[in-house]
């Protein structure tokens, strides 16, 4: 008699409470970043909701129809998010997880893995929607002094609600895994990776939001909501969440929905473990053959690589570590989703119109071009902390023949920096570039942002590679390798030197402005302070990029001593 | 104990193991000899269930694989050549977890965990972290949970791979012993020594196909004779040419 399925939850629950026992270094400052972090996150996402629900309010019938329907959109946004994220998560638990090995092994019947294994993908691809949607529904239950059968019902309806679009991810997680070749099991994520971002654009262009800041559209108010509820269907489990909450808020009960998302979920769990059954031992047994390499006659790297300027040692350091990340699925599907965030950022700077606000679109777009830096900044962030800073750690169990070999560490981690340098430079310098195009912004502003991408690119990706060369995981996954101590070290020093410079580089460019409107002499003062910024900028910069590397040298020379 | 009757697996064109029928019979120590790329570790990994041959059958304690795997795995004890351990469990934490996988209750657990780690000498470890084990130590409590749950057969890849000499005679030891109560083993290694000291047949694979079997001294007839080591035949039986690795050459 085998145990039931909870019992195979065991092994994750004791190592979490073995973790949380054996504090490792860093955990504290970690622990107080990711909370402070997650409590401003949840104080606006609860004042946010609490202010538009308080607000709708107002507007009696036109309030009560406009929070229905975004309640519907709040929800089908998560739905698509978590059927994606349910193939994603299925893909690793039920067919890439090491300790399947173990568990195939052992006499356990399928469904009892199948019930285990779903539990911890729901948990998996879910919490992060749960967590968003807890400080939503509590600031909407609050605007709207809601009972406590409003919580209870917002509770019994998220559940469902998460279990349905995972087990769709997880029957096509299913389907791919038997269909598709299995040396190709990884690549299903690059796939879905593209189809999310296709996904993504679409939805958010239905919405439309530039529609909102023309005044002249509002009179056709039934094209508008015609538009807005469009993609609103009630077919689709996002639509029975909404009413079910929507009832519940309005002190009333819609128990057909709130029964169609329960019996929908329950009956996909059977269907999908019924499924599971007859096809998951040969879908697994496939996806353990050894993936096919990609890139093997990727001649043109190669050809690439030798017409630059490198010594023989740079050039095959550059090709390894290009040819590992281009075999490495998993590694750069990731950049697409960023591509498609990056691409709708950019159309929204392309369709905002500030010009319909005459006295102020001189002054907002300088501001824009402000912000503009300042989230590019953020944005290579981000992919430094992903990208660049597991640079080291990506070496593995491998580290050794870098270690053993008469390559001087120094060269080594040069070769990191300038490797991670090129990509970062490129992709935010066209994403500031583009942006300040599309905003018409005045042209010295756009010099001062190009050139405080160059500042940022040096200091951060020299940053990261430093700090990816003290706090090394060669065991670890690189995705992990962002959330480790060194990580979040990096994104705390990173967002720091980011507020930092925008202040030295937007101060003198925003006095500069001014007098340029005003047709004012500068005063001595800001004669003398305005390079003053600039130079200390530029000084910063040097002094971060070149302070970090000189450490990550330092701590590569001084590793096993 | 464990039977394979024609067993095939292929991956699209390339057939990893091509036929291959096999028995081990209770209380046999049985050495599954190959160079690399053979088929041995496919093998091994169709018996313990992890891989779906394409053709064949597989019976554990006279329990098809295919339909009652439940009952067949009950009845066998796995130990792959790169084990899987929850790095943040103690082992005895992984010792209990494993045994409840097997349906033991707590008490039999708790019996048999304390058992095994004295046996294999991992008493004083029993509240550590895996991951602060070394890789010998590792290898030994797979081992634990192998037998932990008294099974009739075992099936080993590599036991040998990365253990001390003491290490080494130890596993020798527990494997005869064992052997001695009954429990059939199919033995995949590369160490010829170990194969002739330890087994009471061979079996030796070659591109997926068995190509000699019988115990050491009928396998060791098949070669010129001149030579009391297994070597030399295993040379002329897989072709010894340099593209063949052996890891180990007595």
């Amino acid at each position: 008699m085998t145990r039931t399925f909870p019992y195979l939850l065991l092994p994750h629950l004791w190592s979490s409470r073995n973790r949380a026992r054996r504090r490792e270094r860093g955990d504290l400052p970690r622990g107080v970043m990711f909370g402070g972090v997650g409590l401003v996150v949840f104080a606006a996402l609860f004042q946010g909701s609490f202010w538009l629900a308080g607000h709708l309010q107002d507007y009696e019938e036109l309030g009560d129809y406009l929070l229905r329907i975004g309640l519907s959109w709040l929800f089908l946004t998560f739905l698509s998010f978590l059927a994606f994220s349910g193939v994603v998560t299925a893909l690793s638990t039920f067919f890439l997880a090491d300790d399947l090995r173990l568990l195939v092994a052992s006499p356990i019947a399928t469904r009892r893995l199948f019930h285990a294994r779903f539990f911890r993908t729901v948990v998996q691809a879910s919490w992060m929607v749960v967590i968003f949607l807890v400080p939503v529904l509590l600031g909407v239950g609050w605007a709207r002094c809601a009972g406590p059968l409003f919580y209870l019902t917002a509770i019994g309806t998220v559940v469902p609600f998460s279990i349905i679009p995972v087990a769709a991810g997880t029957a096509v997680t299913l389907l791919l895994v038997n269909t598709f070749p299995a040396r190709r099991a990884r690549d299903i994520l690059m796939l879905m990776g593209l189809l999310f971002a296709a996904s993504l654009v679409i939805v958010l262009r239905f919405i439309r939001p530039e529609q909102l800041l023309r005044v002249e559209s509002l009179p056709d108010l039934t094209d508008f909501f015609a538009t807005l509820q469009s993609p609103v269907t009630p077919i689709l489990p996002s639509f029975w969440a909404g009413e079910t909450i929507f009832a519940s808020l309005a002190g009333g009960h819609d128990l057909m929905h709130a029964a169609a998302l329960w019996t929908t979920a329950m009956a996909s769990i059977v269907v999908v473990g019924a499924a599971s059954e007859r096809w998951y031992f040969s879908g697994y047994s496939r996806s353990q053959e050894a993936p096919k390499a990609r890139f093997t006659h990727f001649r043109a790297l190669d050809v690439i690589a030798s017409a630059l300027p490198l010594s023989t040692v740079r050039r095959q350091l550059l090709v390894k570590d290009l040819k590992i990340f281009l075999r490495d699925v998993s590694q750069w599907s990731q950049l697409l989703l960023l591509l498609a965030l990056v691409l709708l950022y950019l159309y929204n700077f392309s369709v905002l119109d500030l010009q319909r606000i005459p006295y102020m679109s001189g002054y907002l777009k300088n501001v824009y071009a402000l912000l503009n830096l300042a989230m590019a900044g953020f944005v290579m962030a981000t992919v430094a902390v992903r990208f660049v800073f597991p640079a080291v750690s990506s070496e593995g169990a491998a580290f050794w023949i870098i270690r053993t070999s008469p390559l001087p560490l120094r060269d080594f981690l040069w070769s990191k920096f300038w490797t991670g340098l090129v990509p970062v430079l490129a992709l935010t310098e066209v994403l500031t570039i583009a942006a300040n195009q599309f905003l018409g912004v005045d042209p010295l502003l756009k010099v001062m942002a190009a050139a405080a991408i160059v500042l940022m690119s040096f200091a951060l990706v020299g940053l990261a590679v430093g700090l990816g060369a003290r706090y090394p995981r060669f065991g670890a996954d690189p995705s992990q390798a962002a959330g480790s101590y060194g990580g979040v070290a990096f994104m705390m020093q990173a967002v720091l030197f980011i507020i930092v410079i925008i202040v030295l580089v937007g101060w003198p460019s925003s006095v500069y402005l001014l007098h340029h409107v005003r047709h004012a002499p500068f005063t001595i003062a800001q004669q003398l302070l305005m390079p003053a910024s600039l130079a200390l900028a530029i000084g910063l910069s040097l002094f971060v990029w070149l302070s970090s590397m000189r450490s990550g040298v330092r701590a590569l020379e001084g590793m096993g001593a | 104990m464990i039977a394979i009757e024609n067993l095939v697996k292929r991956y699209g064109p390339f057939t990893a193991v091509d036929g291959v029928s096999l028995e081990v019979p209770s209380g046999e120590i049985h050495g599954f000899l190959g160079p690399n790329g053979a088929g041995k570790t496919t093998t091994l990994r169709m018996i313990a269930g992890l891989l779906k041959p394409t053709s064949g059958r597989i019976l554990v304690n006279g329990h098809d694989l295919a339909q009652e795997p439940e009952a067949a795995k009950m009845s066998l004890g796995f130990i792959p050549d790169r084990p899987f351990i929850y790095d943040k469990l103690t082992g005895g934490e992984f010792l209990r977890f494993h045994g409840g996988l097997y349906g033991l209750g707590e008490p039999v657990i708790a019996e048999r965990v304390r058992e095994m780690l004295e046996l294999f000498e991992l008493t004083r470890w029993e509240n550590e972290l895996v991951e602060s084990f070394s890789h010998g130590m590792k290898q030994r409590l797979v081992m634990c949970a192998a037998f932990l749950h008294r099974p009739r057969a075992v099936v080993v890849d590599e036991p040998m791979v990365g253990l001390d000499p003491r290490g080494a005679r130890l596993i020798k030891d527990v494997f005869r012993r064992m052997s001695e109560r009954g429990v059939g083993i199919l033995m995949s290694t590369h160490t010829l020594e170990v194969a002739q000291e330890m087994c009471d047949r061979i079996s030796i694979i070659l591109k997926g196909k068995i190509i000699a079997r019988g115990t050491v001294a009928e396998i060791r007839a098949m070669g010129d004779g001149h030579d009391d080591h297994l070597t030399s035949v295993f040379l002329k039986l897989t072709g010894g040419s340099g593209l063949q690795e052996i890891d180990e050459i007595v």
